[in-house]
């Protein structure tokens, strides 16, 4: 379990194509940088689509969580 | 607008005139056959909104720098390019779906799409073009490049999968439930992102006993949708050396009609074959690998042809297989195949959000779906999946939005 305190959770379970990195880019400029969003989302494809937009966008994935009922991603904001 | 810009936008032009362009944009009669093509016309009756208006927006640009003669030029009503004009090139590539349904009404057969190709690289160049899609183009190209990084992470997800697959359909003995990188495999699934791209397709594959294998990346193409040739390519490419790495004999994609028009019909010549899901299922059934419990779906069921499978890819017959398959309560839109409504999602519109518009310019076909009196209204890409589930919620239509993927993974017989 992350010992990171987000600053801000974002729900993005069930959402379709390609609306999880569509919100997270929106929401990304909510939270101050070095802040976290924890991401909570059901598309295996998260896990390398979030990591691919944070090297794009000059973000970063901290921390990945599986095993629970969903999956949950921790992005940290750098700009 | 500076000079300089003028220029460069004059030389985007130049590149993207092909012969095909030239004829495209020298021919149309002004028949207005194409007028009432539109759903966003049939829609919201605005000049804007036809396909020759949009045409015209561009065809205007070639008078001016690629046409000789004054008067011509004059008679033509030739424009410079100007900040203003630009903004009536957006309106030409961002009103427009891509859904070719107005290239089936054109005498000519003058193709749109390759029209509205010159208005998407036009504003590229002006740094334009939604920055939604360029964003998720770039994400696809990096993760090209990151995937080694995050490819463990991705065989854990897939492995979670499990459990709601083996709910639809138990595995053979031994296999893997959601195999990855399986080296000489009849097929390559190329999926989204969401695991309800993945689990109803493994369910079925599964059932059929078929050697396949799951890719790691995306199937949709935002290098299509944002009208970047190379971008397109790039993102096509991961997948191509993806199936070349394992040896695989067809590349399957998943329900989305632009990843499959992308890599069916603008990758070239390639070493596998390239299917959709659907065409998938329907061979399963033809060759009796799977069988379907129609007590599984009861009511009134309708099928929306996605423009990118249907018009484009010529995909008629295959979904109405499956679904002969699943119900005996099957009704057909009016009009249908070649002449269905698009539903006013495509060509990037989702993606950007443009809700409003979507609305309003897809009302023919909300009527369209009321109209058969469904309970239950399935299609097979996923951009129309959310667009028709938006126009159900705006409209009140009150019928259950499916994937044709999800309702045969839920009607397969497990002996």
């Amino acid at each position: 379990m992350s010992d990171i305190t987000p600053a801000k959770i974002l729900d993005l379970k069930g959402l379709p194509c390609p609306m999880p990195v569509v919100k997270m880019s929106q929401e990304i400029g909510s939270v101050n940088v070095g802040e976290v969003i924890e991401v909570h989302t059901t598309d295996p494809g998260s896990l390398s689509d979030f990591p691919a937009w944070a090297e794009t966008s000059g973000n970063e994935v901290v921390d990945t969580e599986q095993g629970g009922e969903f999956i949950k991603i921790f992005v940290k904001r750098n700009n | 607008m500076d000079a300089k810009l003028k220029k460069e936008l004059i030389q985007t032009f130049s590149e993207r005139l092909s012969q095909a362009a030239k004829m495209y944009l020298e021919n149309c009669s002004r028949c207005g056959l194409c007028i009432e093509a539109c759903h966003a016309y049939a829609s919201s009756p605005e000049t804007r909104y036809t396909a020759v208006a949009r045409a015209q927006n561009i065809r205007r640009i070639y008078e001016e720098y690629f046409k000789k003669g004054k008067i011509a030029k004059k008679l033509n009503e030739a424009v410079e390019f100007s900040d203003h004009w630009m903004e009536k090139v957006y309106e030409t590539a961002y009103t427009c779906t891509g859904c070719r349904r107005c290239m089936t009404y054109c005498p000519f057969g003058i193709d749109t799409g390759v029209i509205q190709g010159i208005a998407k690289m036009l504003l590229i160049t002006a740094d334009m073009e939604p920055k939604t899609l360029e964003m998720l183009a770039d994400m696809s190209i990096a993760k090209g490049k990151t995937i080694e990084k995050t490819k463990e992470n991705f065989a854990t997800a897939a492995k979670n999968l499990e459990k709601e697959v083996l709910e639809r359909w138990r595995s053979e003995g031994g296999e893997e439930v959601v195999p990855l990188d399986v080296q000489d495999a009849n097929v390559l699934y190329v999926a989204l992102a969401g695991k309800h791209s993945i689990i109803p397709a493994a369910a079925i594959m599964n059932a059929a006993g078929e050697k396949w294998s799951l890719s790691y990346f995306e199937a949709v193409n935002f290098g299509a949708f944002v009208g970047n040739p190379a971008k397109t390519k790039e993102i096509a490419g991961r997948i191509i050396d993806e199936a070349k790495r394992l040896n695989i004999k067809e590349v399957v994609i998943c329900e989305c009609g632009t990843a499959y028009r992308v890599m069916k019909h603008m990758t070239g010549e390639k070493p596998f074959g390239v299917i959709t899901l659907v065409e998938l299922i329907a061979r399963y059934l033809e060759q009796g690998r799977i069988k379907l419990d129609k007590s599984k779906l009861p009511g009134k069921v309708t099928y929306h042809d996605p423009c990118q499978i249907a018009r484009q890819g010529g995909i008629y017959e295959e979904p109405r297989y499956v679904l002969n398959h699943l119900t005996d309560h099957f009704v057909e839109m009016t009009p249908n195949r070649q002449a269905n409504w698009c539903c006013g999602g495509g060509g990037g519109l989702v993606a950007m959000g443009e809700k409003d518009f979507r609305m309003k310019s897809a009302k023919v076909k909300a009527e369209q779906v009321k109209a058969t009196g469904a309970e239950v209204l399935c299609t097979a890409c996923e951009n129309c999946h959310t667009q028709l589930s938006d126009l159900n919620e705006h409209y009140g239509l009150g019928v259950k939005v499916e994937y044709l993927s999800d309702l045969t993974a839920k009607a397969l017989v497990q002996d």
